[in-house]
C-alpha cells in the first residue's frame, strides 16, 4: 500500500545518549576539582607501563586514581594497585572500548575529596575510544614508535581529538626503520596544537617533561575551577 | 550501531509504523564509522525487529573546516589541517564529524 509509505525526519545524534552521559560525568569531575584524562593507544603500546612510570612523580604532589579498561582481564589494574593506587577494573566483556555509561558506574567507588586527577585507561584501541567520550577534559595517546611513522595518517581521528601524544619506546629507534621526521611532521598536520612527548619507559628518558606538563596541567585546570 | 537502534526506538514510539523500508544515516568522514561494518551491524542488529529488511542508507560527509584566521572554508584534504588560504593552522572543523540518523521512511 504505497499511500501509507512515509517519511519521517528525524537528525539525531546517534551517539546522544553517549555524549549526556559524559556531560554528567564531567559535571562530577568538575564539581569535585579532578581533572581526568582519556588514555588512548594500541594494544602494547604501553599505556599501563607509562602509568606504572608516571605514578611515583604524580603522586609525590597528587591525589591519583585509575579506572582500567580491558576486555577480560583485571592485568593492569593489578599492576597499577602495586603502586597503593586507587584503581577500578571495567571489564567491557568483549567491547572495544569504554564508554561514559560504564565509567560513570564506578565513579562512587572513588574517594571524591581526594583525587586530583582521575586517569582512565581505554582498551587497546587506536579507533572506537576516539568517538566516544567518557566525560574527560582531554584524550592523550600513548603511540609506541615501533608501531610505525604512517600510523597518525591512518588513524586521524583519534590525533585531531586529542591534547597530548606520547610517543613510546625511543629507545629501539635506531633498531627500527620509523622515521620520526615524518611521524611528527603527520602528528602536527593533523593536530597543530598537539603536545608531543618523545619518551622510554624503558630508559626513563623523556618522563620527566611529560610528568611535569601533566601536572601544570592538574594545576590550571584546578586554578580555572577554583 | 547501538545508538543507531536506540534512536530509531524513540523516533518510532512516537510514531504508529508498520514496518521500517529504509534507514539514512550521515556519516562524517572524520568519525570511525565505517560504511561496510555499519551495513553487516544493521542486518544482524535489525534480524527480527521492525527493521528487518530495511535498507541503509550511508551518506559520507566530507571534511570541511573553516580558518579562525581569515576564516576562508575549505575542503580538508587527506586530514592535512592547514588554511589553504593563509597557511595558518588554527582552524575550527565545520563539517565532517556527524554521526546522524537523518531520517526513516516507513509504512
Amino acid at each position: 500500500m504505497d499511500h501509507t509509505r512515509r517519511e519521517i525526519e528525524v537528525m539525531a545524534n546517534l551517539l546522544s545518549a553517549n555524549d549526556m552521559q559524559a556531560e554528567v560525568n564531567r559535571t562530577h569531575f568538575r564539581k569535585n576539582n579532578c581533572l581526568a584524562i582519556n588514555v588512548i593507544g594500541s594494544p602494547g603500546a604501553g599505556k599501563t607501563t607509562l602509568l606504572e612510570k608516571t605514578l611515583p612523580h604524580l603522586t609525590l604532589d597528587l591525589q591519583v586514581g585509575v579506572i582500567e579498561g580491558d576486555i577480560f582481564t583485571s592485568k593492569d589494574a593489578d599492576r597499577i594497585a602495586v603502586h597503593e593506587i586507587p584503581v577500578i577494573q571495567i571489564n567491557t566483556g568483549g567491547g572495544c572500548h569504554l564508554d561514559s555509561k560504564m565509567v560513570n558506574k564506578v565513579l562512587p567507588e572513588f574517594d571524591w575529596q581526594a583525587t586530583d586527577l582521575m586517569i582512565i585507561e581505554n582498551v587497546g584501541n587506536l579507533v572506537c575510544p576516539a568517538d566516544f567520550d567518557l566525560g574527560e577534559a582531554f584524550k592523550i595517546i600513548v603511540l609506541s614508535i615501533v608501531e610505525g611513522d604512517d600510523k597518525p595518517a591512518k588513524y586521524p581521528v583519534i590525533f585531531r581529538n586529542a591534547k597530548a601524544v606520547v610517543l613510546n619506546k625511543m629507545d629501539l629507534e635506531q633498531l627500527t626503520d620509523v622515521n620520526m621526521a615524518t611521524m611528527k611532521q603527520d602528528i602536527l598536520s593533523i593536530n597543530p596544537e598537539i603536545k608531543i612527548f618523545e619518551v622510554s619507559c624503558r630508559s626513563g628518558n623523556g618522563l620527566i617533561a611529560w610528568t611535569s606538563w601533566l601536572k601544570q596541567e592538574v594545576k590550571v585546570y584546578q586554578e580555572n575551577i577554583g | 550501531m547501538g545508538g543507531v537502534f536506540e534512536v530509531i526506538e524513540q523516533t518510532l514510539s512516537l510514531h504508529e509504523v508498520k514496518r521500517v523500508l529504509q534507514v539514512k544515516l550521515k556519516v562524517g568522514e572524520l568519525t570511525n564509522a565505517e560504511p561496510d561494518a555499519l551495513d553487516m551491524a544493521f542486518e544482524a542488529y535489525s534480524k527480527d525487529t521492525i527493521c528487518e529488511g530495511a535498507e541503509l542508507i550511508i551518506e559520507r560527509v566530507p571534511v570541511r573546516a573553516q580558518c579562525r584566521s581569515c576564516q576562508h572554508v575549505f575542503a580538508v584534504k587527506t586530514m592535512f589541517f592547514l588554511c589553504p588560504n593563509c597557511q595558518n593552522t588554527g582552524i575550527e572543523v565545520i563539517q565532517g564529524e556527524e554521526l546522524l540518523l537523518e531520517s526513516l521512511e516507513v509504512e
